[in-house]
């Protein structure tokens, strides 16, 4: 009876739109597998994360309004060592406005999925104030600006950053920010290749320093962070498999699959 | 004379008759539009920020239905683009750098006040609008028809008119208008021309764009 409920459940599994990235993490303190499984619905996606001794369970919805904009949202409810925690986010862009948000609580960090601790949160404010010309304002605690896939070693304890980026073919940024001593902003990013390649360059320079830059070749992308006092990481996501190593106080490694069916 | 007379009203029968369907209208359009061709379209649309004005270059490989809208006006809009595909709906995002791939039948937009998809595929258009010919109608650009219909549920518009030109089959003109008669979109063909177009030109896309599929 038990072996029919799990044919049936891989089976369900299996016919449904979903996607299940797993890999390895390891650092000093040992080997943690990590997984996530997401399966589409109607509208939305529920998805499950693993990365003991945390997990999580959620629920990601969105709105497309076609070449107007899109929104994101979500929420995950989590359940592991020293109690109970949960994340909401939202983000997305309408007309000349984007924001992008994420509040969240656990008692402890589980890394490699759940890499903060205590409250933390950001908030991401970017207006185009022309057609090629964008300002942007963001407030992070506790938690790294820029995707939640991947660890980004060195991010301070928090920042309050104001950017400005004009578009002349590449798109060249200025900004200064407050982590808490000031520093001062510079970005460059643009098409190095005939097929859209895309290079970008992210320097803070001061009271924090920190280099962020990601070379995008398609099949292939490409990242190095490299901060000050030291810390940083090179990464690699070939297709669908991704490569990282890091150092952050100790050295870390996590290599991880993505699966996406049908 | 009267041989004269009978033999031009018999070439005025017959190409009342070449035309007296609006399904025949848009095969000839679509046999025009065969091969790969290029246009600019401008006009005034009613966005969520009141009346705007819009200009969107549009390229199409008919063959592949394969259609890309690239959006230059109004400023909010600039740098996003659309891309149709047989089966799915590509909308490229500037500000958030995100690529937003939607099935077709998820994809109408609603806000917008007319449908990007229609300007490049316009058999597409015929399946949302149940389009009539109301006559034809003499515009700068030539004599033309004048089809008219009611669109189905979800669209983001009532009712649309399309003008077609008659001597070199092609969409000069699209009005789409709400329930009371109120233009949402008023939107000219321009600079119509054939052009050498890949499948991977119109595909095109920042590699470094979020991917995300609803």
């Amino acid at each position: 009876m038990g072996r029919f409920l799990w044919l049936g459940i891989l089976l369900g599994l299996s016919l449904a739109q979903g996607r299940l990235e797993a890999g390895v993490y390891g650092d000093p303190s040992g080997p943690v597998f990590a997984m996530e499984l997401g399966l589409s619905l109607e509208e939305g996606e529920v998805f499950a994360r693993l990365a003991p001794p945390r997990g999580a369970l959620g629920y990601s919805g969105s709105l497309s309004l076609g070449p107007l904009g899109f929104l994101a949202f979500g929420r995950q409810a989590e359940l592991g060592e020293g109690g109970l925690g949960g994340v909401v986010y939202g983000e997305g862009g309408v007309g000349p406005v984007a924001l992008e948000g994420r509040l969240g609580y656990r008692p402890q960090a589980a890394p490699p999925l759940f890499p903060e601790a205590g409250g933390f949160g950001r908030l991401a404010l970017r207006y185009r104030l022309a057609p090629k010309e964008v300002v942007g304002l963001a407030l992070a605690y506790r938690t790294p600006l820029g995707p939640s896939s991947s660890l980004q070693p060195g991010f301070p304890p928090w920042l309050l950053e104001g950017s400005y980026a004009l578009r002349e073919e590449a798109t060249y940024t200025l900004g200064a920010g407050l982590a808490p001593r000031p520093y001062a902003l510079l970005g460059w990013k643009g098409e190095v290749g005939e097929e859209g390649e895309v290079l970008d360059l992210l320097l803070r320079l001061g009271g924090l320093n920190r280099l962020e830059a990601g070379l995008y070749l398609g099949e292939a992308s490409l990242f190095l962070t490299l901060a000050y006092p030291w810390a940083g990481s090179v990464e690699a996501w070939l297709g669908d498999l991704g490569l990282e190593m890091g150092y952050e106080g100790a050295p870390y490694a996590w290599v991880r699959y993505a699966w996406r069916w049908p | 004379m009267r041989r004269l007379v009978m033999v031009l009203g018999f070439v005025a029968w017959l190409s009342l008759g070449l035309a007296q369907s609006v399904q025949e209208i848009l095969d000839r359009v679509e046999k025009n539009l065969s091969t790969p061709w290029q246009a600019t379209v401008q006009g005034r649309i009613q966005g969520p920020a009141g009346e705007e004005e819009l200009l969107a270059r549009v390229y199409a490989l008919p063959q592949a239905r394969l259609f890309r809208v690239e959006f230059l006006k109004p400023g909010s809009l600039e740098g996003n683009f659309t891309v149709i595909t047989e089966k799915e709906v590509w909308n490229y995002l500037y500000l958030t750098n995100q690529l937003v791939i939607s099935p077709k039948e998820k994809a109408q937009v609603q806000g917008l006040g007319f449908s990007p998809q229609g300007l490049g595929d316009i058999r597409s258009l015929a399946k949302w609008v149940s389009l009539r010919l109301e006559g034809e109608v003499r515009l700068p650009e030539g004599v033309a028809w004048k089809l008219s219909g009611q669109a189905k549920e979800g669209q983001g518009f009532a009712r649309m008119e399309l003008y077609v030109l008659k001597a070199d089959p092609r969409p000069l003109r699209f009005l789409f208008l709400d329930e009371g008669g109120k233009v949402l979109a008023d939107l000219k063909v321009v600079e119509f021309k054939r052009a050498n177009l890949t499948e991977a030109r119109l595909k095109r896309y920042p590699k470094d764009a979020q991917v995300v599929r609803r």
